[in-house]
């Protein structure tokens, strides 16, 4: 088998470079941070947190939570694990250090001092360095994720698992396309190939680290079979730097049986592609992410989003839910909104945990759509780049064969165009260069005419504004006012 | 229908990169009949001023998503003014402070810095439309 890990003389002589692109960087070492790592009790490791669950059939909850400064953030995450029960902890960083912008950063870190309030949107951990980081780690009693959007990512990965922190969420593909505008995909892949190999190194120090690519991409009606491409190709590349505790996620797009046969074929295709690509010695786990499209401004209908979207993820079996608070609409939530979308999340999946989703036809019908339409999109790929993934990938996206649905990055196709059908399955409308066979299109073209002759207009573009605006005003499917 | 469509610049400031609904504006306002000079994502206050200029722009619309309002919007309207752009007209929208905020407290934040008119997440674009008529006509009858 080829192998394609980052040789480890190469690694050390990019981590030269990176360590020198912040001062929290300079004299930071690898041994520092696994003597560290080593300190922490098993039940501080996000990987083994994962891993038990996983086992015996419990759904972990986690928030997304991050402020500027070092005490508010360490308050606000152990509310949320006291008031919140969270099991899993994150730290959001912000959108400055997103952006390797650390100067913003510090100005930012600064106003908010003087406003004696977070006028960023996240925890600079950068800025903050390995000392400011481990103070985040020794004040909580839950593991903690780096939950981000970064497409270069590691300096940050570098301090916060040298801090202690033992899951680093994203990907060379999904933190590029839906969260940078001109960074060509090439150098994101690249540079989350780093980032892979240092959690490798972790693992074969015996520290496990959990990575989690960004499963919702652009949070938009994302067709679960692009999500899941992705989420597959990413799972690849990490597991060829060394990571071995990998979680793929899944944005709910709304639809209770579409959401259940994603989340089911998302596990299945993933085990089978990873094995094609000779893999069999990791731990696959997966997330479900609450609705992350517009919220509803009426913290009540807010209460019912998020609880519709534990409702499915209990049903979908997935091993961990991202939870989303009722000032969702509202952007950044208070500490208390954020445990209350928590605590109605545990009673959902306490009251459902022992009931199961029974499945039928349309289900069947589903998941061997997802199947057959996945298949189509990696065979594509794997034959772009002639056989290897990570080639493809770079060819697939330039040619539209990967495109996700309005993403902000250039190197972005940006053609197609989802839509739902009649029953709120999200379908495609248009399909830009997505290499889907005639059968399958014709199929999402007839449940499309089906919808709109019951509205009673065109299949069109306005179907798509309505859609995406159609939770924030109260139902799944836009439907014409 | 002879007269010339308006010229209106668009983009999300700072380094925001929320694009869904750049790209619905952009399709509603192109719909509405204007000409729509759209930057996208993750745009500077340069990036605005030099569009607004090189296309003779009568309105700087500026989205906000990500909770960086307060950072990234102030001194745009002294740079327009340094820059001879007088009257141009400013609008932004979103939600565009960290954490749920009463929207007049938000409103008159964003107007003391020089926005002539302020929107949270759930405006009506129809009415937003509207107002920039109105507001443009205004401007017009004042030369």
């Amino acid at each position: 088998m080829k192998s394609y890990q980052i040789p480890f003389d190469r690694f050390l002589s990019i981590r030269a470079e990176v360590l020198k692109t912040w001062p929290t960087g300079e004299g930071l070492t690898l041994e520092d941070g696994l003597a560290y790592q080593r300190t922490l009790p098993p039940a501080k490791n996000f990987a083994r947190a994962m891993a038990t669950a996983s086992r015996e059939g419990r759904i972990l909850l986690q928030p997304r939570a991050g402020v500027a400064l070092i005490p508010d953030h360490i308050k606000l995450l152990q509310y949320l694990e006291t008031e919140g029960e969270a099991d899993l902890l994150p730290t959001t960083i912000d959108a400055y250090t997103r952006q390797n912008r650390y100067q913003e950063a510090a100005n930012g870190i600064q106003k908010s001092l003087e406003a004696r309030a977070s006028l960023l949107n996240g925890f600079p951990a950068v800025n903050h360095g390995v000392a400011g980081c481990r103070q985040v780690v020794e004040s909580v009693r839950s593991p903690i994720q780096v939950r981000h959007g970064t497409p270069d990512a590691r300096l940050l990965a570098e301090i916060t698992l040298a801090a202690g922190f033992t899951s680093f969420e994203g990907g060379g593909i999904s933190y590029n396309i839906p969260y940078a505008k001109k960074v060509p995909l090439a150098k994101s892949i690249e540079d989350w190939k780093y980032v892979d190999r240092l959690v490798g190194w972790y693992e074969e120090q015996g520290i496990p680290i959990n990575r989690e690519p960004f499963g919702p991409l652009t949070g938009t009606l994302v067709p679960p079979f692009i999500s899941h491409a992705v989420a597959i190709i990413e799972g690849v590349l990490a597991l060829r730097q060394g990571v071995r505790s990998l979680t793929l996620g899944y944005g709910q797009g709304g639809n209770l049986i579409q959401d259940v046969a994603a989340m089911v074929t998302l596990k299945e295709l993933a085990h089978e592609y990873f094995a094609r690509e000779g893999f069999t010695d990791y731990e696959l786990t997966t997330v479900f992410h609450q609705w992350m499209g517009g919220f509803p401004e009426d913290e009540a209908k807010a209460f019912a989003v998020i609880c519709w979207g534990s409702t499915v993820a209990v049903f979908a079996r997935a091993d961990k839910i991202i939870a989303k608070s009722p000032h969702e609409a509202m952007g950044i939530p208070t500490k208390e909104a954020n445990a209350q979308g928590l605590r109605a999340s545990r009673q959902v999946i306490n009251m459902l945990r022992d009931q199961k989703f029974a499945g039928g036809a349309d289900f069947e019908r589903e998941t061997d759509l997802i199947r057959r339409e996945v298949r189509c999109l990696l065979d594509k790929v794997y034959e772009l780049g002639h056989g290897d993934l990570e080639a493809g990938t770079i060819a697939a996206f330039a040619a539209g064969v990967l495109d996700v649905p309005f993403a902000p990055a250039a190197c972005n196709h940006g053609k197609i165009l989802p839509m739902r059908d009649h029953e709120g399955y999200i379908r495609v409308f248009n399909r830009g260069q997505l290499p889907l066979s005639a059968e399958i299109l014709d199929f999402h073209r007839s449940r499309l005419e089906e919808r709109a002759k019951a509205e009673k207009r065109e299949v069109c573009f306005q179907m798509v504004t309505d859609d995406i605006y159609a939770v924030s005003k109260g139902r799944l499917v836009g439907r014409p006012r | 229908m002879n007269t010339p469509p308006i010229n209106i610049v668009l983009g999300v400031i700072g380094f925001d990169c929320h694009s869904v609904g750049n790209k619905i504006l952009e399709a509603f306002f192109t719909e509405q009949g204007f000409k729509v000079t759209n930057l996208g994502v993750m745009v500077s206050q340069e990036e605005f001023l030099q569009a607004a200029i090189e296309t003779g722009a009568k309105a700087i619309l500026v989205s906000s998503l990500y909770g960086h309002g307060e950072i990234d919007c102030v001194g745009l309207r002294e740079k327009c003014r340094e820059q001879g752009l007088d009257d141009i007209l400013l609008y932004v929208g979103g939600n565009l402070v960290v954490g749920k905020t009463p929207f007049e407290q938000v409103e008159a934040k964003f107007k003391a810095m020089g926005y002539d008119r302020v929107f949270g997440p759930d405006c009506d674009l129809a009415t937003v439309a509207r107002l920039l008529r109105e507001d443009l006509a205004a401007r017009q009858r004042a030369d």
